[in-house]
């Protein structure tokens, strides 16, 4: 029997992956372990690895195609032995098609490719009205946990629903649907359904719907990357739920200035990475967390509870060309400044080349954005979810300010705290924020 | 083997147990002049004489109490109650006595005697006559509960039940004292308590029932398998100590239980071997826990309610094929 490669759930977020290129062809040998394609997530480029040896039999998908979780990718077998086994399974409705078709294989699988069978991303309202929750038996859970199958892809035949043993024992064999057409694991389906602007310009080759705008001129389509969908999704389900309040405080940056060269100056010398104001921002933050533990939280609306997470792991938001990254500075407050400075550095660098693992950027209690190198004075981020908060921190400016009645040249920094309403009230951001501007003031007593 | 009613067959382990040991006796109402009230005693009195074939007065709190003292002192009384309805009467010497009196003597003595009767609604009996008791004393450490399903269990389980050094209650149910089956003649044949009999299997369901609630399970059994479903019955025969281990032992292969009890629900045995298992095998459950059992009201005396107030065969199937799915 032909073994079926299929698209693996490469992060937390990922629903879809886009094959970027095969490095192998159809009839090549392969062993278990080898490479056969790159597939881009919504976060990086990864690697495709095959499970089995075998001769690679059949590449189903186009170069540029996207492809769901468990959609078929490739098909392995031995040497002369057929696809179409394979190909019949995950063809969608399969029923006599195949047999019929059999003098002509290739006729069938072309005409129902399987990259077009499940278009994730919600253009449907969710199906499941309990919150989004996955309603599975016990041993339905325990099933696809150790097959490795995504339960929440899965339609469940038990009462509302549920997913039981014989949907699952369905999947393993291949001939239930891969995925229902509204995904139930994403609650937050119907915002991101409603897209603010309709796409500027259709395919020429398609009949355009009645409300479709006429095509422009000058104007160019772009297909979304993974990544620009996710963003675009994350960011829509943190704004539309999670109610945001800002609070803003300036915070005289003279000192920290004067602390950062002396620091740098002695780091030099011992070689050491040298620390931005961005990482006295981080050092800061995950100290002020450590005192403010209701900041550090997630409000899981879900599960019903409020998380207090107990380790402090700033996120560093990255723009790169494609987007925003948001790699983790772990167990920020447990880190000196130079140790938060070359974790950075190196994340970022990382971010750039988008070479971040899972790893790298999973987990946050806290997010920190800075746009201050761009001359941007003041803004408000939108927070990170799950994070409960996220700090947007603008340009250091030469102003004027009263001392001791006179006028003076002073150095100042505004930063913008983005709360999540649901899990902190603003006495509570405004304690922290203090406690942050404390820190940047006195820079030396984050040495204490 | 000789096929007898459970009845002969409660006497033929009473009457052996009498011949291999002097210190048992047997106490109750009309339990000698009158042969038994449903003639489980029939010719002992003559066998073995009025010191061991013992009448007494409608006095249940009165005669358990000598029935324990007697047991505290070394001989083994079997202590017969007309039926389990009437020992409510005995509710403290039997939770207070029997049950503790091992543990707050730290062990210096011990209550070797045997509680039996009647137990569970028979027909038109109304509400106070109408008590499946397992609960009540299932609630209490220190006693252990028999419910045998057939003559065979019957004599296997009291010869060991009169053998036992603790108290043990023996519920028989009054409907199933005419029920006739082969019975082992053996020498000393005893049937352990606490180990069930796995009465049928299959691999779809488990279905758990005891005492007279078993039939119905193997009635249900036998209907679903003509469905195409094909149940695993297990008749637990002791309700403490409680064979846990053979139902999960089937429910990790079948992955649903349905659980046949002619109590009440609320609190009942169900209730208890129901919350056993979603906490030993809960992942191996694909479907909720269902249970058959009486319904949650007072029994009623009309004949057509009191069939709708007990568990049924249709509500067993009902109940399958709510834990299958395919309802």
């Amino acid at each position: 029997m032909a073994i079926a490669v299929e698209m693996p759930k490469m992060s937390d977020t990922m629903e879809e992956g886009v094959l970027v290129a095969w490095l192998a062809e159809e009839g090549d040998s392969v062993s278990a372990g080898d490479v056969i394609a790159q597939v881009e997530t919504d976060k990086a480029t990864m690697d495709l690895e095959v499970y089995d040896d075998g001769v690679l039999l059949k590449k189903v998908v186009d170069e540029g195609s996207g492809v769901p979780i468990g959609g078929l990718i490739a098909v392995l077998g031995k040497e002369g032995e057929s696809a179409d086994d394979v190909l019949a399974k995950y063809g969608g409705s399969g029923d006599g098609a195949a047999t019929e078709a059999a003098p002509e294989p290739a006729a069938t699988p072309e005409a129902a490719p399987v990259s077009e069978v499940v278009a994730p991303g919600g253009d449907g309202a969710p199906t499941a009205a309990d919150g989004g929750r996955v309603k599975a038996s016990p041993l339905a859970r325990k099933m696809a946990e150790e097959g490795g199958i995504d339960i929440a892809a899965l339609s469940g035949s038990g009462p509302e629903g549920r997913i039981v043993k014989r949907d699952v024992e369905a999947a393993m064999r291949g001939d239930a649907p891969a995925a229902k057409a509204a995904p139930v694991a994403q609650p937050l389906a119907q915002p991101v359904a409603q897209p603010v602007a309709q796409p500027v310009a259709q395919p020429v080759s398609a009949p355009a719907p009645v409300a479709a705008p006429a095509p422009t001129a000058g104007a160019e389509d772009q297909k979304l990357s993974q990544m620009r969908k996710t963003i675009a999704r994350r960011l829509a389900q943190s704004k539309f739920t999670a109610p945001h309040f800002y609070l803003t405080i300036d915070v005289d940056m003279a000192e920290a200035m004067a602390f950062r060269s002396r620091l740098n100056k002695l780091g030099e010398a011992q070689g050491k990475a040298k620390v931005s104001f961005n990482d006295l921002v981080t050092k800061a933050c995950a100290l002020a967390l450590r005192q403010h533990p209701a900041m550090n939280a997630s409000y899981l609306e879900d599960e019903g509870v409020m998380r207090y997470h107990r380790e402090v792991h700033v996120a560093i938001a990255v723009a790169i060309d494609e987007g925003l990254l948001t790699p983790v500075v772990r167990h920020a407050d447990r880190k000196g400044l130079s140790e938060i400075a070359a974790d950075t550095r190196e994340l970022a660098g990382k971010a750039r080349d988008r070479t971040l693992q899972p790893q790298d950027w999973e987990g946050s209690t806290f997010t920190t954005s800075n746009l201050g190198m761009f001359g941007i004075e003041e803004f408000t981020a939108i927070i990170n979810p799950p994070n409960a908060a996220i700090l947007a921190i603008g340009g250091i400016r030469d102003v004027p300010v009263v001392q001791d009645g006179e006028l003076a040249a002073g150095k100042r920094m505004k930063v913008t705290l983005s709360c999540d309403h649901r899990a902190i009230d603003g006495a509570t951001g405004a304690q922290f924020l203090n406690t942050v501007k404390g820190y940047l003031e006195q820079p030396m007593t984050m040495l204490l | 083997m000789a096929e007898l009613q459970f009845r002969e067959a409660l006497r033929a382990a009473m009457t052996e147990e009498m011949e291999r040991d002097e210190n048992v006796f047997l106490m109750g109402e009309e339990v000698a002049e009158y042969n038994g009230a449903y003639k489980v005693s029939q010719g002992m009195l003559d066998q073995f004489g009025p010191k061991r074939i013992i009448d007494t007065p409608i006095s249940e709190n009165g005669f358990s109490g000598l029935g324990i003292g007697a047991a505290m002192m070394g001989l083994r009384p079997i202590i017969e109650f007309m039926t389990w309805n009437f020992a409510f009467v005995a509710f403290d010497q039997i939770v207070s006595n029997a049950a503790k009196m091992r543990y707050m003597s730290g062990g210096q003595l011990k209550v070797p005697i045997v509680f039996r009767g009647g137990n569970g609604a028979a027909g038109q009996l109304a509400a106070t006559h109408s008590n499946s008791t397992e609960p009540f004393y299932a609630n209490v450490p220190g006693l252990k509960i028999v419910a045998p399903s057939n003559p065979d269990d019957a004599k296997g389980l009291l010869k060991s039940a009169i053998r036992d050094d603790d108290p043990v209650l023996f519920m028989e149910s009054e409907l199933m004292f005419g029920m006739k089956g082969e019975v082992s003649d053996a020498v000393d044949y005893t049937i352990p308590i606490g180990e069930a009999r796995i009465a049928r299997e299959g691999d779809d369901l488990t279905i758990v029932a005891h005492s007279k609630s078993y039939w119905l399970a193997m009635e249900a059994a036998e209907e679903l398998s003509k469905q195409g479903y094909e149940a695993t019955v297990i008749d637990p025969r002791t309700i403490r100590p409680f064979p846990f281990d053979a139902v999960i032992d089937s429910v990790k292969k079948t992955n649903r239980l349905v659980i046949v009890d002619e109590s009440q629900p609320f609190g009942g045995i169900a209730s208890e071997v129901g919350f056993q298992i979603q906490q030993r095998a809960f992942d191996y459950l694909d479907a909720p826990v269902q249970r058959v059992t009486a319904k949650d009201v007072p029994a009623p005396y009309a004949k057509n309610l009191i069939e709708a107030w007990m568990p049924s065969v249709d509500d067993t199937i009902a109940a399958a094929k709510r834990a299958l799915y395919v309802n």
